[in-house]
């Protein structure tokens, strides 16, 4: 037998009626907020009656303030329509289905509008008038699923319960009997708590993107901390040298008296490796790595330098480190001959140049100085031209060094502001 | 002590002669420790028959043989294949020498062979539009970026913090190249211990990452690494000064092998 419970005003938060739902039993389906199915198999010996279980979930919905609809019935169709359709608690009973739905609108079928449109051109406006329609006519209008329609006025089942995935807490909590000081401890009883995590996890299929830990101190307080490595990881030993290393790094104002883990999970993802490619790097191997790194990580100054779509000079971003797999099929090939690159000065170096009928012919910098042999420019360029209209005018010059061989550098004067700066050095 | 029978339920069920529903095939989430299991199975099938390009080499293969190559043929064969992997090596030149563009030459052929390079970086001066135009494949490229210094003492501090990661990197033996670039930065590099390029020759022997130091002179090469001399022969400009004149070129001379016999001469294209 199946339960039905729909709440016709808007519920206080979404899940409050799986909620209460999930009080009852945990055989539950719940498609959209509202209405919920409850499996009620096994209930009857809690309940002597079926009004009596009945009474309990509308009490239960009653006392979170929520005014729930409820139907009892022997199929999921009758039990989801009669508990939208009719007020109060109704309960079905076995072969009654038509008859329980055959008054109720139309509309709570919930069919698709395009359907629903066509039964009411046909002058249908109850779910016993649909019921009522031949299967085999049904047929030859609308396809298979005219006998669909006709099963579902008449409350016969035609789809399956799908049971809720129960929501699942991947966490650990490790009380130590006395506070443990340093780092050689703490990995002991990191692994023994991880073991267990990574294995749920890896039961169920799972790898977890992030780990949230919290360390309860000897003085009250809580070091809390959340990692997430570039890729999901399932290996403890992984999370437990992340968590070390990040400890390292952030070390506890006391020593730890309680220890508490947290798996973010998310489902492991299969590759498959070519013959042909070099092996890519383990995810595992690859999170330690940059976890050692933390120094440059955490300020923000390691990871892939990536090109944004825009003219602004040397504009770039820098992207975590995660390299994807090999795209399939022929993969581009270097650009013909080496080139020239440049060396960028961050900051660029404040330059005093000296001009010659608007060509540089001498430029004084910091870390170099010397006449220009060579100039080839100017160029305008900018990027943001709404901001700074063409305001850059870029040279590459040639300047002589002690050596006697010349050394590029770019150039460039802000006309904005009239100076001159060294962008860099090509090279 | 006997079990205690569980009274029926007659009303949950269907009650007799009433017709039967179409039975409910009951659709649970998909128990994945079956499917886990068998990825488990799979994997360690495919670990013991070594499918991977990782694995230890063929019977006679010594995958030291292959070097990295630069791209660039007439180099290449300077260097004798390219910049070997377990060694230490260096491309050292005074400015505008075409130190930088042989690097990314480098990281450009490796990183579309589909490996993964690594660049330090303790004076910041990657310019990623230059490298992607090179051809690298920024996916690929880790970057490691100094913080922004001037003065010698912060450079230096700088250096040893570069230095330590450039161990960890060799480390890890996830790069194929690992590149630290000292180029503009000779006085600070001088302060560093000399044992430093000790430690990292010894760290990277026995390993697949070619360990490469870009620096104005002569800084450490082990005894297998290829010291490449990098000697400046002049840029070549399309015309006189003016709007129509563009930078076209830079000529270089590079030099390798025992007491730098080999040489080949190289055109880095500015256009």
């Amino acid at each position: 037998m199946f339960g039905g419970l729909h709440a016709p005003r808007p519920l206080p938060e979404p899940g409050a009626l799986l909620a209460i739902a999930r009080s009852f039993t945990p055989r539950v389906e719940a498609r959209s907020p509202t209405p919920v199915l409850l499996d009620l198999s096994g209930l009857g010996r809690l309940w002597p009656t079926p009004h009596e279980l009945g009474r309990a979930l509308v009490a239960a919905a009653a006392a979170k303030a929520i005014e729930a609809q409820a139907a009892l019935a022997f199929s999921r169709g009758a039990a989801l329509v009669v508990a939208r359709g009719c007020p109060g608690l109704t309960v079905v009973p076995a072969g009654g289905e038509a008859k329980a739905l055959a008054p109720l609108p139309l509309a709570l079928l919930e069919l698709p509008e395009e359907q629903q449109q066509l039964l009411v051109r046909w002058g249908l406006r109850t779910i016993g008038d649909l019921a009522r329609l031949p299967p085999a006519a049904l047929a030859a209008r609308l396809g298979p699923a005219g006998p669909r329609l006709v099963e579902l006025a008449r409350g016969e089942d035609a789809g399956v319960f799908q049971r809720a995935a129960l929501p699942e807490r991947f966490e650990t909590t490790l009380e130590l009997d006395w506070p443990v000081d340093g780092l050689e401890p703490l990995a002991f009883l990191l692994q023994r708590a991880l073991e267990p995590l990574a294995e749920a996890l890896a039961v169920r299929g799972a790898k977890a993107k992030g780990l949230a830990f919290e360390l309860g101190l000897a003085d009250g307080s809580v070091h809390a901390r959340t990692l997430r490595p570039a890729s999901p990881t399932g290996d403890a030993r992984t999370w437990r040298t992340l968590v070390l290393l990040d400890l390292e790094a952030h070390p506890p104002r006391d020593a730890i008296a309680r220890l508490t883990l947290r798996a973010e999970p998310t489902p492991a993802r299969a590759s498959q490796f070519s013959l042909l490619d070099p092996a890519q790097p383990a995810p595992e191997k690859l999170a330690e790595t940059l976890a050692r790194l933390h120094a440059w990580t955490e300020q923000g100054r390691s990871g892939s330098p990536r090109l944004v779509d825009t003219h602004r000079p040397g504009a770039f971003a820098v992207s975590t480190f995660a390299p994807g797999p090999l795209p399939r099929g022929r993969r581009p090939s270097a650009p013909c001959g080496p080139r020239v690159a440049l060396r960028a000065y961050r900051p660029p170096r404040l330059a005093h140049v000296l001009t010659k009928a608007g060509v540089p012919s001498f430029v004084a910098a910091p870390g170099l100085r010397g006449a220009v042999t060579a100039a080839a420019g100017p160029w305008r360029v900018s990027g943001d031209w709404w901001d700074e209209s063409f305001s850059r005018e870029e040279w590459d010059i040639a300047l002589a060094t002690p050596t006697g061989a010349a050394a590029a550098f770019r150039l460039f004067r802000d006309r904005l502001r009239g100076e001159w700066f060294v962008e860099g050095e090509l090279d | 002590m006997s079990a205690v029978p569980l009274p029926a339920e007659p009303w949950t069920q269907l009650p007799p002669g009433a017709a039967p529903q179409p039975s409910a095939v009951e659709v649970e989430t998909v128990d994945r420790a079956d499917v886990g299991e068998r990825k488990r199975v799979l994997e360690a099938l495919l670990k013991e028959r070594r499918l991977q390009a990782d694995a230890p080499p063929l019977r006679g293969e010594d995958y030291r043989l292959r070097p990295l190559a630069t791209g660039m043929a007439a180099l290449d064969e300077v260097l004798a294949g390219g910049f070997p992997r377990g060694e230490q090596s260096e491309i050292h030149g005074p400015a505008s020498s075409g130190r930088t563009g042989v690097l990314l030459s480098l990281l450009a052929h490796t990183t579309l062979a589909g490996a993964l390079a690594a660049l330090v970086d303790p004076l910041d001066r990657l310019d990623p539009g230059s490298a992607a135009a090179a051809g690298v494949d920024l996916e690929r490229l880790l970057w490691l970026r100094g913080p922004r210094t001037s003065g010698e003492e912060p450079q230096a501090k700088a250096l040893v913090a570069a230095t330590a990661a450039v161990a960890t990197l060799v480390g890890s033996g996830l790069f194929d190249v690992v590149a630290l670039d000292l180029a503009g930065a000779d006085g600070a590099r001088r302060r560093l211990p000399s044992t430093t390029w000790l430690r990292l020759q010894r760290l990277v022997e026995d390993t697949k990452t070619a360990l490469v130091i870009v620096a104005d002179g002569h800084v450490a090469c082990s005894p297998g690494g290829r010291a490449l001399a990098l000697e400046p022969l002049g840029l070549r400009f399309s015309g006189p000064p003016g709007p129509a004149c563009l930078l076209k070129s830079l000529a270089a001379r590079a030099r390798a092998g025992r007491n730098g016999l080999r040489t080949a001469e190289l055109a880095l294209a500015a256009v």
